[in-house]
């Protein structure tokens, strides 16, 4: 009796933990959110830069490779398959332009941030947690979350929405550059966009801007979180990674979901 | 005489494991309090509670004939420009100058521009001799230097309370003596009531004017660093002597 009891306990423990930890969450991002409309002089002198700088340039690179190498193997992928039924390549292009448009360039953008951004984010803030600097920050009269978050927020929203047209791009041309030299398909026949409609840039844009905003919410609330010393920044860094990347998969597929309900299908 | 800053009954746990259980304390206004005991025994978390860092379980906490214990956070802030604190660790933020760490409660709690906050932190720093070291950054600087542009920082704002966490910790028998000094001046020259948590028996028997021994969740004395000496109890003997044997349970041996 007193094990099921004590399983009970447990479960019931567990469910309190994550009831409290959405409540929390959702507190770092409505206070984001009212930080964003503060007065700028809460936030650090010079901070929205340096956080331009450190989520996008520094990501550029990351973005460049591995979008590169994604967009070489997808296309490489589909003209083996097309190869093997109709050998017919004719709408490889525009069908791949159409998928990273609405879909990959955005999203896998977005999962290569939530781990080096959500990552550092978290990284960042849990070491502050734990030597007490974020209770030097309050009592030097500054909200947390105005001062760490809300310019990451700003910063990850501007350069997730520039990293993932950049990372759409190098997709695509490395795409059409494997499928020429592999395959032979006509690059005029590869670059073409004219499937491409205003709503799947609006899609791109949505996902990217939803990306940018859940990455540093959801990695700078796990910083918060960190508890201890160096084993809770750990800790803090991996649930950010796990947490953000989650973020961007839901968000896709929500959103995603969203947009074929809006548009009848019709995307 | 009505107490200045006083825990009543305050009760506190984590995780489910009390820490606190039912602790009380009054300390006078102007007055060097130093709270002792062993690790782990609730003395950071008790000082935590007075500017609303931790929250309280239970009990009561008053300030100057306020309960502050029940503040929310937007409305801590008159409290912490009034109440100073001193961390353990001598939490600097790392990508600031010492400048612009000490100028940045000015900028945030009385709301002087950029230009004004810096050079009243120059002058801060200067207070503790270490206005040359104004543009540099915390890491480039030792422990003590560090924990003096701490104390600037939280000077800054002439609180009349002053709460140290373990002050002299990590510092050398110099500076230790020299942080012991500053705090006796606060309280004798400028009438600020100093809390301070210490392990520190030189700091302790040197420089408060009461003492209060924390054990077992609950303030077990408090006394003069005299009457604390004579003291026959033998858990405060064990304790002040230092020795490994005897009536005194400590979590984790």
């Amino acid at each position: 009796m007193s094990y099921f009891r004590t399983r009970i306990e447990r479960i019931g423990e567990a469910a309190v933990g994550a009831s409290r930890a959405a409540v929390e969450l959702w507190q770092v991002y409505v206070g984001t959110i009212a930080g964003l409309v503060r007065p700028g002089r809460n936030r650090p002198r010079g901070e929205l830069a340096r956080q331009l700088h450190a989520i996008g340039n520094k990501s550029v690179l990351f973005i460049i490779v591995t979008l590169g190498f994604i967009g070489m193997v997808m296309t490489y992928e589909a003209c083996m398959q097309l190869s093997r039924v109709t050998g017919d390549y004719s709408q490889v292009g525009t069908q791949f332009l159409r998928l990273i448009i609405s879909d990959f360039g955005p999203t896998l953008t977005g999962l290569m941030l939530a781990t080096r951004v959500g990552a550092g984010i978290a990284a960042e803030i849990g070491s502050m947690k734990v030597t007490e600097q974020i209770d030097a920050l309050r009592m030097s009269g500054v909200l947390p979350i105005d001062y760490l978050i809300v310019p990451r927020f700003i910063a990850s929203l501007v350069m997730t929405l520039m990293l993932s047209v950049l990372g759409a791009t190098v997709m695509y041309g490395a795409g059409g550059l494997t499928a020429q030299y592999t395959f032979g398909v006509n690059p005029h026949l590869f670059f073409d966009i004219s499937l491409i409609r205003p709503r799947h840039v609006i899609l791109m844009v949505v996902k990217a801007l939803s990306y940018g905003a859940a990455i540093p919410v959801v990695a700078g609330f796990c910083g918060l979180r960190a508890r201890g010393s160096s084993e809770g920044v750990g800790w803090a860094t991996t649930a950010a990674v796990i947490g953000s990347s989650f973020a961007v998969i839901v968000l896709d597929f929500v959103i995603s979901a969203a947009a074929l309900f809006l548009t009848d299908g019709d995307l | 005489m009505s107490a200045y800053v006083e825990w009543k009954n305050v009760t506190k746990a984590f995780s489910g494991k009390p820490v606190l259980k039912g602790m009380s304390l009054a300390v006078q206004k102007g007055e060097v309090m130093f709270i002792i005991g062993t690790s782990g025994v609730g003395k950071s978390v008790t000082i935590k509670h007075l500017v609303g860092l931790l929250r309280i379980d239970g009990g009561e906490i008053w300030f100057d004939g306020q309960r502050v214990d029940t503040l929310p956070e937007r409305k801590l802030a008159p409290l912490r420009k009034r109440i100073g604190m001193v961390f353990q660790s001598s939490t600097l933020f790392d990508s600031m100058t010492l400048a612009e760490n000490v100028a940045l409660p000015l900028r945030k709690h009385q709301r002087m521009s950029w230009s004004a906050s810096l050079e009243e932190a120059n002058k801060r720093l200067d207070q503790v001799h270490m206005a040359q070291y104004a543009d540099r950054h915390p890491a480039e600087l030792s422990d003590g230097m560090r924990k003096r542009a701490a104390i600037a920082r939280t000077l800054a704002l002439s609180p009349e309370v002053v709460l140290f966490d373990e002050p002299t910790t990590g510092l050398d028998p110099v500076s230790a003596r020299r942080i012991d000094r500053l705090i006796r001046e606060l309280a004798d020259k400028l009438g600020v009531t100093a809390i301070v948590v210490s392990h520190d028996p030189p700091s302790i028997f040197g420089v408060a004017d009461r003492v209060a021994f924390l054990y077992q969740g609950i303030v077990h004395v408090v006394a003069t660093p005299a009457e604390l000496t004579a003291s026959t109890d033998p858990v405060v003997q064990q304790f002040i002597t230092g020795k490994s044997t005897g009536p005194m349970e400590t979590p984790g041996f």
